[in-house]
């Protein structure tokens, strides 16, 4: 960068032109959740005022086994999805990424669940699960397989929500692996090929290695999304049956939206956002021992 | 005209002007969650406006869910609407926190009681809980067994009568179990339910039985509730005459009986709008009572009243009470209420015109021989929360009658959690 | 053996394709089905309406209950200006985080990228509350300004991109004598085009798919977008999955036809955003 850099720009300028951002930073970011954590320590139910409670909440959290299925809810759904997005978004970008005919067609194809919004995918594939009328259930009973109560048998509920997670954010993963795809310079391959190796060696010990930055940055990513899956709960089982699809981030708005603990529920938005951040903190720290970076 | 006088008179009209605007400038807020009466509702409001001058009324309508979550946000900022719609599921919380107006003077001095059935404000003011009359009950509902005449007279069987046993009931439920096209599945069901409060609660009332300990408020069932669960499970799991809830969840629940899934559903009485609407002239049904358990002695009916109350930040506390009388009985007619819905106005309820002749249920007069009754309800505080109401239906009591239903767990094990699970939340409420 | 091993690929390319379209198609043709035929068990493979003059009922019933067409356009306002504010906010964030230097900046970075992790559902409860002491609820500005104003990766997209520019164009502004101001808007931003655009998709996609926001701020009809207007359907409709699936084509509609003609950018930009961490 030009040393000279002061003389473009004022002192204030940076202030100036950053203003917007340190807006909504103060505003929307650090005063809500400091906000939030001083609403976990207190009982409020919107018609009086708050009252504090010191850690009441947290141990109620961690002594109610209704909240540590939610746990382990959110946990198994976090491993589905990034599990499956990763291997399916790779898999998807190394199939589009030859040179053929209707690449974009194909791209277009995955990328379209992606952008349609999480209630219309919950109306459609509710539909296609239902009992008897569903298009799925009839090509398994033509197929004589006797299906299960997809969302309504509390053992299938998270596996068919999760997986549908999966359907929809596939392609948006594959972008990403498309692009990191197509950094790897060919050169590199065909020295492999030149060296004899097959396609598979080739795949396994030339390109996973040098798509590991682009991988790392997808887990990160699919991690924090796994997540979010707020709007796929609310369209699709509402935490049903029986607790079984309830997911920390639903929990926290059944806790503060309809029984009304305003307090509560931000205790346990707490516990989300501890496991969000251990979660990716361990991910850069693990990062140095499988990151390899080109050349 | 003389320069002088112009602009006194004028003065004087802007000062008349303003001070006769000042006296008209009432608007009130109306807040409802009737979305299938917001056309009456309008027409309601006209009918007011007309009748008094200087009075503006605006309604907001929107669905329950939405309804509960803004205005306790309302009532936080003391901004509570003037005239808003309360469900025995709730009155308590509010009531206990001072955000509905007493209504106690108004009732002695402007209103005859002569014209309403008190009985329903006292089961109200119970309901409640602090002694006072705190809104004004508009309509009362009650639970019925809804029954499909064509598939009983197919079936060749008796319809419901209010002699009735449970084992009449049982027996029947078996016959109208029917697989129509042999394809191994059951496509038509005796009866259905799930673990919803309108689905148990009558049968536990109907086995003089009950779920809370009024004395203690905690959830202690009693033998003669525990009868009753037990009956209704052993429908789905040992007689097979009831689906699973899995089975049902392609459906919206209040179209399974008009769509002819069911041959018997017990529910709200407010469900006749619905059935009228899904079933149209496609099948003939009726309602009867509750059929009365072993212990039962058909003194008692699952029924609570809805109300409109007024808020106690209104600044125009005559205003609104002028208008909640109206929109309670005086200003309507049969056509302004959801059928199924008995209003607490005595010549609505005693007009021919409540009896909806031509329409089924052709035996509406039910309503009235179930409003003499005395009423039970499970309601508490955290009500919502414990019993699983609404969106958290899937929990709760709700989701432990479901999983007894659908095989997850055992009735014992259900029992257990309830007890565990409901106690819980209700030492909460109740400490 | 190439020739098989193409052949395997277009196969599985078709098979993938098939099962993320299939919904979609399903949903189109059956929303052209009368009520009693969504339930016919056998179903029909055809819809019953589709062809005949009854074929856009289900779509009018729609149309005319629920005011789709109202909806749709506070939902493209909304989104519209979300997606704008975002643009503006995080190209001119990034340009600052990469080409100047202040007091304090890899604290705020930190900051800005931290804040990305935490989760809508932690802030939302104080957030309402600022929003209530605003005057803002029952308006459209909860649904825009929160958006404008944060976009972490938005934010790290453009930084990321401008660093990756040779300063060569930064000595050029400086010898023309560009302010700050003129070197982000005249000189930069143009660069930057293509981020732009994926921004702006992902942005307008994540409003208009934003369903705790709406609820929480808007009632009644006016306001109301697609995406909160298809749960209450649900609520309404839910046993007459003709009506609801022809809503719900109707709720994709906009965003796909969006996507449709901006696919390009996604692509070129997600190919030139540098990635590599």
């Amino acid at each position: 960068m030009a040393k000279r850099g002061l003389r473009w720009y004022g002192p204030l300028a940076p202030w100036i032109l950053l203003a917007p951002t340190l807006l909504g930073l103060i505003v929307f970011r650090i005063v809500p959740i400091g906000g939030s954590l001083y609403l976990s320590f207190t009982d409020w139910n919107l018609l009086r005022n708050p009252e504090f409670v010191g850690l009441e909440n947290y141990k109620e959290a961690f002594a109610d086994p209704a909240f540590l299925q939610v746990v382990e809810n959110t946990l198994f759904f976090s491993l589905i999805y990034v599990v499956g997005v990763m291997v399916l978004g790779l898999a998807l970008a190394v199939l589009v990424n030859r040179k053929m005919r209707g690449s974009n067609f194909f791209r277009a194809c995955y990328y379209l669940p992606v952008v349609t919004s999480a209630v219309a995918v919950g109306i459609v594939w509710s539909w296609m699960l239902s009992p008897r009328y569903g298009a799925i259930n009839l090509l398994l009973e033509a197929l004589g397989i006797k299906p299960p109560y997809w969302l309504g048998d509390p053992a299938w509920a998270l596996p068919t929500v999760a997986f549908i997670q999966v359907w929809k954010m596939a392609g948006y993963y594959m972008m990403i692996f498309l692009a990191g795809l197509q950094d790897i310079p060919l050169s590199v391959k065909e020295a492999a090929i030149v060296d004899g190796a097959n396609p598979r060696q080739t795949f396994f010990r030339v390109t996973l290695p040098m798509l590991s930055p682009t991988t790392f940055f997808v887990f990160t990513v699919a991690l924090i999304d796994s997540f979010k899956n707020f709007e796929l709960i609310y369209a699709m089982t509402r935490g049903g049956p029986q607790n079984a699809t309830n997911t920390l981030v639903y929990d926290v708005y059944l806790n503060a939206f309809v029984h009304y603990r305003m307090g509560y529920s931000s205790a346990v938005a707490y516990i989300l956002m501890a496991i969000v951040g251990f979660a990716t903190l361990l991910n850069f720290y693990v990062k140095k021992h499988w990151v390899r970076t080109q050349y | 005209m003389r320069n002088g006088k112009m602009p006194f008179l004028a003065l004087l009209m802007i000062v008349f002007a303003t001070v006769g605007a000042a006296a008209e400038d009432v608007t009130l807020q109306w807040w409802s969650w009737d979305v299938e009466l917001k056309a009456q509702n309008e027409a309601i409001i006209q009918k007011f406006q007309a009748a008094n001058p200087g009075v503006k009324v605006e309604l907001s309508t929107m669905s329950t869910s939405e309804y509960w979550t803004k205005i306790r946000l309302l009532a936080n900022q003391k901004k509570l609407p003037d005239v808003f719609e309360m469900s025995s599921g709730y009155i308590e919380e509010w009531a206990k926190e001072k955000l509905l107006l007493d209504l106690g003077p108004y009732i002695e001095k402007s209103f005859d009681k002569n014209d309403y059935y008190m009985s329903v404000f006292d089961a109200g003011k119970e309901i409640a809980g602090t002694g006072k009359y705190v809104a004004v009950p508009f309509a009362l509902v009650t639970t019925v067994l809804f029954y499909n005449m064509d598939m009983f007279d197919k079936a060749g069987l008796a319809y419901p009568t209010d002699k009735w046993t449970w084992e009449d009931f049982r027996t029947a439920a078996k016959k109208l179990t029917v697989d129509t096209n042999k394809d191994g599945n059951t496509d038509q069901w005796g009866f259905w339910f799930y673990g919803r409060y309108a689905h148990v609660e009558p049968w536990v009332f109907a086995n003089d039985g009950d779920l809370i300990d009024r004395t203690t408020m905690a959830y202690k069932p009693d033998a003669k509730a525990i009868e009753a669960m037990r009956f209704l499970t052993d429908l789905v799991l040992k007689d097979k005459s009831a689906p699973s809830k899995m089975a049902m969840s392609a459906y919206r629940q209040q179209d399974i009986f008009p769509q002819g899934v069911s041959a018997m559903w017990v529910d709200g009485s407010w469900n006749i709008d619905n059935n009228r609407t899904v079933a149209d002239k496609k099948m003939r049904w009726g309602i009867a009572e509750i059929p009365a358990g072993p212990s039962g002695n058909r003194k008692y009916v699952n029924g609570w009243p809805d109300y409109f109350a007024i808020s106690p930040f209104t600044k125009n506390a005559d205003a609104a009470w002028k208008f909640a009388k109206f929109i309670s009985g005086e200003g309507l007619d049969m056509k302004m209420y959801m059928a199924g819905k008995i209003p607490t106005y005595k010549s609505l309820t005693e007009s021919p015109a409540f009896m909806d002749k031509g329409l089924m249920p052709a035996n509406k007069d039910l309503l009235i021989k179930q409003a003499a009754k005395t009423f039970k309800t499970s309601y508490t505080l955290g009500w919502s929360e414990w019993r699983g109401y609404g969106a958290a239906e899937n929990l709760g009591f709700n989701g432990v009658i479901d999983g007894i239903i659908d095989g997850a767990m055992s009735f014992d094990e259900g029992m257990k959690t309830a007890d565990k699970n409901v106690n819980k939340i209700l030492q909460r409420y109740y400490k | 053996m190439k020739r098989a091993l193409r052949i395997l690929c277009y196969g599985l390319l078709i098979l993938s394709a098939f099962a993320m379209a299939f919904p979609f198609i399903w949903m189109l043709l059956n929303s052209f089905n009368s009520e009693s035929n969504i339930f016919k068990s056998p179903p029909s493979l055809l819809p019953d309406l589709l062809g005949t003059s009854r074929m856009w009922e289900n779509y009018a019933t729609v149309l005319r209950e629920f005011h789709f067409a109202r909806y749709s356009l506070n939902s493209l306002v909304i989104s519209g200006l979300s997606a704008l504010g975002q643009v503006v906010t995080c190209s001119l964030a990034g340009f600052v985080f990469a080409l100047m230097k202040f007091r304090g900046k890899n604290l705020i970075f930190s900051a800005i990228l931290l804040t990305m992790m935490v989760p809508v559902q932690v802030t939302i409860i104080p957030e309402f509350f600022v929003m209530m002491k605003l005057g803002w609820l029952d308006s459209y500005l909860p649904l825009i300004v929160p958006s404008v104003l944060v976009g972490s990766f938005g934010t790290f997209m453009f930084k990321e991109f401008y660093e990756n520019i040779p300063p060569s164009l930064a000595d050029a502004g400086i010898i023309d004598g560009a302010g700050p101001f003129t070197m982000y808007a005249k000189i930069y931003l143009p660069q930057s085009a293509s981020q732009a655009a994926t921004l702006f998709i992902i942005a307008f996609m994540n409003s208009w798919n934003d369903l705790l926001r709406p609820m929480l701020y808007i009632s009644g009809d006016k306001l109301q977008t697609v995406t909160m207007a298809l749960t209450q359907f649900q609520s309404q409709y839910s046993a007459k999955w003709n009506l609801l699936l022809a809503g719900s084509v109707l709720g994709v509609l906009p965003l796909l036809l969006m996507y449709v003609f901006l696919q390009r950018y996604i692509i070129e930009s997600t190919v030139s955003s540098g990635i590599k961490g």
